[in-house]
């Protein structure tokens, strides 16, 4: 009973750290505009439309953070193996590794810009300097956040696969939740802020997206401000219910138990999908008359 | 024959000569291995090519929206089609993995892995359709059928204008659950396979305690698992080149030349990671 109790508390303290993981990994992933959306930020200029925006999209959020958090798993799980403490060795791991965020966030940004060169796209220097860091910073906390968790659910509740094989599949996971969850909030509802609310971006309105702020031009610090409310969030309360569910039910049920809780878990989020979707035709309504859309 | 007076390809169209070639190819790997190991050799590479044509099939389930999703522009997910499937099949794999080294059965080790993918894109779903409908406000819409195949919901007026749809209407949402679990079990299969063969052959290999080759075993068969797991969640979205709404869309029936090439590139990875722990029965 008290190993119960203590796998259940160890699981609620990783959906924790999983839920800051999944918030920082895409407020950082929107302020370096990795994500899916990244493909305006590289297509305004060609429309003639040149911004002050981050622009660090080489892979796909998925890879970059299996990279990144394996890495710094790897460093930290080598730290430990020189008797270091396991706090400040994940700490160092994952600063070294978030030194390999920044160096790919600067090749990225100076590379992916200097292809715009013929659009009249300046690589400004003032963004290199100050975004960098901030997506760094970032990075740094959902890196350390998910080594965190994959200790604690190698060393504390014994998974089999070794710290950066754990890393490597969380970290995964991690960007494809943030990306999943978080790049329409960014690419739709911030890009392009000056589309109707409650309606998809026109594709002919594609590229023009929006490139002043309050005072002056906007840059991507104002994009992470505003998306870390709902987009950051959503991402974090998604990868959160993942790690912590994915690991409740193998804690509470063991072998067709944590198949039965799992299915039952789909079925339940199946039903609250299915309420979202529902309430959303009852409450927003169509746009068009059903008999004017089918013609 | 220029671009210019290329035909358009269909997409779904199934090249004869091209499936003729790929199944010979898997069929001269099989040879290949019987020759090596015609018993545990043979057993784990028929094991890791069931799974990899798992995973090819599964991801083609997935609704994937990519860029497009990501404005509102075109219904579901919005990311890539690789990264997806390969996110809820890794995190059906560490369910698995860790039912294996509960003792549990095979059987239950590799739905145990299904149903953690299809946990995962059950979750991941459900807060797309939620950032869609409270975040921004736009309900969900497809772009592909007048009616959603599974609830009969009617599709076109639900779309706004200038977009192909939007968000995940409930099929897709299905189409994502049942793509998370059969690319989780086929993962957990490579994985299981891998794992026995390991365990039986790495002790006599480095002449040591099969309790010492344990974490060497587990580690080896895992990064296969996830390196297999990429090569079939690739080599599928190419095939549905870039974006899908899930079992509905037209694009879904290209599915019998990714199992095709998924059952040709796993037997080749998986021969190669047969190999390294077998001798060679000419040297």
């Amino acid at each position: 009973m008290e190993q119960i109790v203590f796998g259940i508390g160890i699981t609620a303290l990783t959906g924790a750290l999983a839920t800051v993981a999944g918030a920082a990994e895409d407020t950082e992933s929107n302020i370096g505009s990795q994500g899916d959306p990244n493909s305006q930020v590289q297509l305004a200029p060609q429309m003639g439309f040149l911004h002050r925006i981050f622009n660090k999209a080489v892979a796909g959020e998925p890879p970059a953070y299996g990279l990144w958090c394996c890495l710094g798993a790897g460093l930290a799980w080598a730290f430990m193996a020189m008797q270091l403490n396991a706090v400040l060795a994940i700490v160092l791991g994952s600063v070294l590794a978030v030194f390999v965020q920044g160096v790919y966030a600067t090749t990225a940004y100076v590379g992916r810009t200097a292809s715009l060169s013929k659009f009249g796209q300046p690589v400004y220097v003032d963004i290199l300097k100050s975004m960098t860091t901030v997506t760094m910073a970032h990075a740094f906390i959902a890196i350390f956040a998910t080594v965190a968790l994959c200790q604690l659910i190698n060393g504390a509740l014994g998974h089999p696969f070794p710290l950066p094989l754990l890393a490597l599949v969380w970290g995964i996971a991690l960007g494809a939740a943030g990306s999943a969850t978080g790049n329409p909030y960014y690419g739709k509802e911030r890009q392009y802020q000056n589309q109707k609310f409650g309606a998809g971006v026109p594709i002919s309105a594609s590229g023009n997206i929006v490139r002043y702020a309050e005072a002056g031009e906007r840059n991507s610090i104002d994009n992470g401000w505003f998306t870390a409310k709902i987009g950051g969030s959503a991402s974090g309360i998604c990868f959160g219910l993942i790690v912590f569910l994915e690991l409740w039910r193998t804690k509470v049920g063991a072998g067709w138990g944590s198949i039965a809780i799992g299915v039952l878990l789909i079925l339940i989020f199946t039903v609250v999908d299915r309420y979202i979707e529902i309430w959303a035709r009852k409450n927003y309504g169509p746009y068009t008359e059903a008999k004017e859309a089918s013609s | 024959m220029s671009a210019v007076a290329a035909k358009p390809a269909t997409g779904a169209a199934m090249n004869p000569t091209a499936m003729g070639i790929g199944v010979i190819l898997v069929l001269i790997l099989l040879g290949i291995c019987w020759f090596v190991s015609p018993t545990v050799g043979l057993m784990a590479l028929i094991g890791v090519i069931i799974g990899g044509v798992l995973i090819g099939f599964g991801v083609h389930f997935v609704p994937v929206g990519g860029a497009p999703a990501a404005m509102g522009q075109a219904p579901g997910i919005a990311t890539g089609v690789a990264m997806l499937a390969a996110g809820g099949g890794l995190a059906g794999l560490f369910g698995g993995a860790w039912a294996a080294a509960a003792g549990q059965t095979p059987i239950v080790v590799i739905i145990t892995g299904g149903v953690g993918g299809g946990l995962m894109m059950a979750i991941t779903c459900m807060m797309v359709n939620f950032v869609y409908v409270f975040g921004m406000g736009i309900p969900a819409a497809s772009g592909k059928v007048a009616k959603d195949p599974i609830t009969g919901d009617s599709q076109a007026e639900y779309k706004s204008q200038g977009t192909e749809g939007h968000g995940l209407p409930f099929v897709s949402f299905v189409g994502g659950v049942t793509g998370g679990i059969f690319a989780g079990a086929g993962g957990t299969l490579i994985y299981l396979e891998l794992l026995n063969l390991y365990e039986g052959a790495l002790p006599t290999l480095m002449q040591l305690k099969p309790e010492q080759v344990l974490p060497i075993a587990i580690s080896m068969a895992g990064i296969f698992a996830v390196g297999m797991f990429l090569v079939n969640a690739v080599l599928t979205a190419y095939n549905i080149t870039g974006t899908i709404e899930g079992p509905h869309d037209p694009k879904f029936k290209r599915w019998p030349r990714a199992i095709v090439a998924s059952a040709v590139a796993s037997a080749l990875c998986g021969l190669v990671a047969i190999l390294i722990v077998l001798p060679l029965p000419f040297t």
